[in-house]
C-alpha cells in the first residue's frame, strides 16, 4: 500500500512546510523557482560556484508548486468562462462557473449531453484553457502558464482517464503505464517496477506485456487508470470512464475509484448514469454550461466484501 | 529516454515496413553511391600507389625543358657529366643512368620479335629488384666493357626462343644502325598483379630486355636525360632541387630551364584527377541525398498527421514540446541512418564483389563508413526538424479531438 499514501517519494522533494502561501498569480512569495537565495560572495570563484549551483538546482529541482501540496482547496474556479469561437458563431461552453473542490473529495459531474461537462473536465485537466476567469489548482493559477509548465502540471498533479481509453497502440500495457514516469524522467528500473505494481493493483498483473488491442474494454480502462496513477497525482479526473463499458465492468471501475478516494486521492468523475454517480460523495449537475445543483451524496457501499479489484478475475 | 525514443522509432518504422523502405530508398542510393565511389577511389589510389612503388617513387628524370627555344649541344648530357653528378651528390644518389631506351626487332632463327631495350647500370636491380630464375643479372664488367649481354623475362624468352630458360642463347638485333649478336645471360620472372598487367599492357607478343646502358649511349655518348633514384624519399624534393640547380649551373643555365619529372609528382597528378572525379560523382550523390531527405520530410509529415491523436495522448500525460520534438527527430534520424546502413552494405558490397572479380583488394575505409552513417543521420535530423516541430507545437486538446 506504500504506493498509495500521500507521502512524496523520490525526487519530488521534501514537503515539510505545508503552510507556504502563494500569491494569486500563482508564484511563490520568495525565491524564484524554489531555489535558495545564492549567497553572493565578493570572490569571483565563490560567485561562479554559486552560479554553478544555481544552474544545477535549476536543472534538477522542480518548482515548488509542483512538488508541494499547498492548498486545502485543490480546485478553485472563479468566474470561469469558456467560449468556443467557431468562426460564424460563438458557443458558450461554460458560463461563469464558481466551484471549489477540496482535497480528498469524490465528486460526480452530471448533466445532459452538451451541457459543458467535458469542457469543464478539459480545463480542470489543464488540457484546455479558460477564456476568462481563474482556475487555481492547488493554489496556483494555471491560466497564466505556458504549454510546457502545463505539461509538467499534467504530468505530476493530474491523472486523466478518458471515455475512449486513449492507450497508445502497438505499445504494451506496461509501457503505457510507464509513459508518464518516462516524461517525469524516472529511472528505467523504477518505472518498470512501479508500472507492474500498478497493473497488479488494477488486476492486470498478468497482462502487462499485452498490447491494447489484445485487451477488453474494461481491461483497457483499467490500464488507463493505472497509467493515470503512475506519478501518484493528487487529482484524478475521469470523463465518462464507464461510457464504453457494460455494467459489471463499470462497477469494477467505480469500485477502484472508491478505493483510490479512500486512500486520499481527489476523484472527479463525469457520468450520465445515476448508478455510477451513486458511488460518489458529491454530485454536481450541469445544464447549458451552468451549475444547477451541487449536493452531497451518501455513497453506495461497494457490495459487502473486502476484496479489491486485484483479487477479481480478468 | 534516448533509448526509449529509439525503441519507439524502431517500432514505428517496423509498423510501416514498406513505406519506410521506400522512403529510405533515396538515402540508400545516395549513401550507396557515395560509399562505392569513395571506395573505388581509395582502391584505385592504393593500386596506383602500389604501381608507383614498383616503379620506384624516388625516381625522377631530369632534362632540358621543352619550353627552351635555343637548345644547345651542351644542354644534353655526357657520361663524364653523369660521373661528376655522381661524385658531387655521392650517397644521396641510389642509382643513376642515362635513361637510354631502344626499340628494335630481335631475330632468333626464323622468329622475329619486337623488343624494347632498357639501358641500365649493373646496380639497377638494387632499386628495381627482379626475380632472376636462370643465369645472372648484368655485372660491372658488362657495363664497363660494353658487352652485348642482355637479361630478359620469361615471357619475352618464350616469345623469342620458345623456352623459358634461354640462358646462353643468342639473337641478332640492329641498334642505331649496327647489327650485332647479343647473348642472354639471365632470365627473370615478373610477378604482376592483374591490375598492373592491365595498366602496363599484357605482353603476349613483344619482348623486353635489360642491356648495359653504355651500349645505347655509344658511339657519341650524348644523351637527353638523367634517370636518378634518390636514396631518401623524405628529403628527395630538396635533393632533386639541388641536382637541378647544380646541373643548370654547370651548363650555364637557370634551374627553371630544366624539367624534373618525378614519379611522386605524377602520382600526385593521378590523385588530383581521381579527386576531381570523386567530387563530380559526390555532387550527384549529394543531390540524391537531398531528394532522399525531402522524401523523409514528406513521410514524417504524413506520420505526424496520422499520429496526431498519439501526440495528444502523450501531451496529456505530460510530454513537453521538447519530448515530442526529440521523439520525431529520433525517428527521422533513425529512418535515414537505416537507409545509410543499407546503402553502405550495398555500396561496400558491390565494391567488394567487383574487387574480387577483378582480383583486386577493394578498400572500404571504416572512417568513411562511420562518416556516411553520421551524415545520413544528420540528413534525417535536418529534414526531420520541420515535421517534428509541427508535431511538438500541436495543442493537446485539438490533438486529442483529432479523428
Ligand atoms: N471544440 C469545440 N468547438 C466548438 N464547440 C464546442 C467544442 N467542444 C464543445 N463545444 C460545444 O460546447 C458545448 C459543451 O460541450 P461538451 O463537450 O462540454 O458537452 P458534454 O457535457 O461533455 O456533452 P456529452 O455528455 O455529450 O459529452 C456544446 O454545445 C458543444 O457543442
Ligand atoms: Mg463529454
Amino acid at each position: 500500500m506504500g504506493l498509495w499514501n500521500r507521502e512524496r517519494t523520490e525526487d519530488l522533494g521534501g514537503s515539510g512546510s505545508g503552510e507556504r502561501k502563494w500569491k494569486p498569480d500563482g508564484r511563490p512569495e520568495s525565491g524564484d523557482k524554489g531555489q535558495e537565495e545564492s549567497g553572493v560572495g565578493t570572490d569571483w570563484a565563490e560567485r561562479l560556484q554559486a552560479l554553478w549551483k544555481m544552474g544545477l538546482s535549476r536543472s534538477r529541482k522542480l518548482p515548488e508548486y509542483i512538488t508541494e501540496n499547498v492548498s486545502e482547496e485543490l480546485i478553485q474556479l472563479e468566474d470561469l468562462v469558456k467560449v468556443y469561437d467557431t468562426g460564424a458563431l460563438k458557443v458558450l461552453g461554460l458560463k461563469r462557473i464558481n466551484l471549489t473542490i477540496h482535497r480528498g473529495e469524490f465528486v460526480a459531474i452530471m448533466g445532459q449531453s452538451g451541457s459543458g461537462k467535458s469542457t469543464l473536465m478539459n480545463i480542470l485537466g489543464c488540457l484546455d484553457r479558460p477564456s476568462m476567469g481563474h482556475y487555481y489548482l492547488d493554489g496556483v493559477d494555471v491560466a497564466a502558464m505556458n504549454p510546457d509548465e502545463l505539461s509538467l502540471i499534467r504530468n505530476r498533479k493530474i491523472g486523466f482517464v478518458f471515455q475512449s481509453f486513449n492507450l497508445i497502440s502497438r505499445t504494451s500495457a506496461l509501457k503505457n503505464v510507464e509513459l508518464p514516469m518516462t516524461y517525469a524522467r524516472k529511472g528505467k528500473r523504477f518505472r518498470e517496477q512501479r508500472a507492474r505494481t500498478l497493473l497488479e493493483r488494477v488486476g492486470l498483473g498478468k497482462r502487462a506485456e499485452h498490447m491494447p488491442n489484445e485487451l477488453s474494454g474494461g481491461q483497457r480502462q483499467r490500464v488507463a487508470i493505472a497509467r493515470a496513477l503512475a506519478n501518484d497525482p493528487p487529482l484524478l479526473l475521469a470523463d465518462e470512464p464507464t461510457g464504453n463499458l457494460d455494467t459489471a465492468a463499470s462497477v469494477e471501475i467505480m469500485e477502484l475509484f472508491s478505493q483510490l478516494h479512500k486512500e486520499g486521492t481527489t476523484v472527479v468523475v463525469v457520468t450520465h448514469e445515476e448508478e455510477i454517480a451513486a458511488f460518489t460523495e458529491r454530485i454536481i449537475r450541469f445544464r447549458d454550461g451552468e451549475i444547477v445543483s451541487d449536493k452531497p451524496n451518501v455513497p453506495r457501499e461497494p457490495e459487502q466484501k473486502e476484496a479489491g479489484p486485484n483479487e477479481k478475475g480478468h | 529516454m534516448l533509448i526509449e525514443n529509439m525503441k519507439m522509432a524502431f517500432s514505428a518504422i517496423r509498423a510501416n515496413k514498406m513505406r519506410s523502405f521506400l522512403t529510405m530508398l533515396g538515402i540508400i542510393i545516395g549513401i550507396g553511391s557515395v560509399i562505392s565511389i569513395v571506395s573505388i577511389g581509395d582502391t584505385m589510389r592504393s593500386m596506383f600507389e602500389g604501381l608507383y612503388r614498383e616503379i620506384g617513387v624516388t625516381q625522377a628524370y631530369l632534362f632540358i625543358g621543352y619550353w627552351v627555344d635555343d637548345v644547345r649541344q651542351s644542354d644534353y648530357f655526357t657520361l663524364d657529366e653523369m660521373e661528376r653528378v655522381k661524385e658531387v651528390f655521392g650517397d644521396q644518389i641510389a642509382y643513376i643512368d642515362s635513361n637510354s631506351h631502344a626499340s628494335a626487332d630481335a631475330i632468333s632463327g626464323r622468329t622475329t620479335v619486337k623488343f624494347a631495350f632498357n639501358g641500365v647500370d649493373y646496380n639497377y636491380q638494387e632499386v628495381q629488384p627482379v626475380n632472376i630464375v636462370y643465369g645472372r643479372y648484368l655485372n660491372e664488367g658488362d657495363v664497363l666493357g660494353r658487352r652485348k649481354n642482355v637479361v630478359m623475362d620469361t615471357t619475352s624468352a618464350m616469345n623469342l626462343f620458345g623456352v623459358e630458360n634461354a640462358v646462353g642463347k643468342t639473337f641478332r638485333t640492329t641498334i642505331y644502325g649496327t647489327t650485332e649478336e647479343y647473348t642472354v645471360v639471365g632470365i627473370y620472372r615478373k610477378k604482376l598483379s592483374p591490375f598492373q598487367a592491365m595498366m602496363m599492357g599484357a605482353n603476349t607478343e613483344g619482348g623486353e630486355a635489360f642491356l648495359p646502358y653504355t651500349i645505347l649511349t655509344w658511339p657519341n655518348d650524348y644523351f637527353y636525360a638523367l634517370r636518378i633514384f634518390a636514396r631518401d624519399e623524405a628529403t628527395m624534393d630538396v635533393f632533386y632541387n639541388n641536382v637541378k640547380a647544380y646541373v643548370a649551373k654547370s651548363k650555364g643555365r637557370q634551374p627553371e630551364d630544366f624539367r624534373l619529372n618525378s614519379a611522386k609528382d605524377e602520382m600526385g597528378q593521378m590523385d588530383s584527377i581521381m579527386g576531381g572525379l570523386a567530387a563530380a560523382v559526390g555532387g550527384i550523390a549529394a543531390i540524391s541525398l537531398l531528394v532522399g531527405g525531402i522524401g523523409i520530410m514528406n513521410i514524417m509529415l504524413v506520420s505526424v498527421t496520422e499520429r496526431t491523436r498519439e501526440i495528444g495522448i502523450r501531451k496529456s500525460l505530460g510530454a513537453r514540446t521538447r519530448d515530442i520534438m526529440i521523439q520525431f527527430l529520433t525517428e527521422s534520424a533513425i529512418l535515414s541512418a537505416c537507409g545509410g546502413v543499407v546503402g553502405i552494405l550495398l555500396g561496400g558490397g558491390l565494391v567488394m564483389i567487383g574487387g574480387a572479380l577483378l582480383g583486386v583488394q577493394a578498400i572500404v575505409k571504416p572512417g568513411v563508413v562511420l562518416l556516411a552513417v553520421g551524415f545520413s543521420a544528420m540528413v534525417g535530423i535536418f529534414f526531420g526538424i520541420y515535421p517534428a516541430s509541427k508535431a511538438a507545437k500541436k495543442d493537446p486538446i485539438e490533438a486529442l479531438r483529432y479523428e
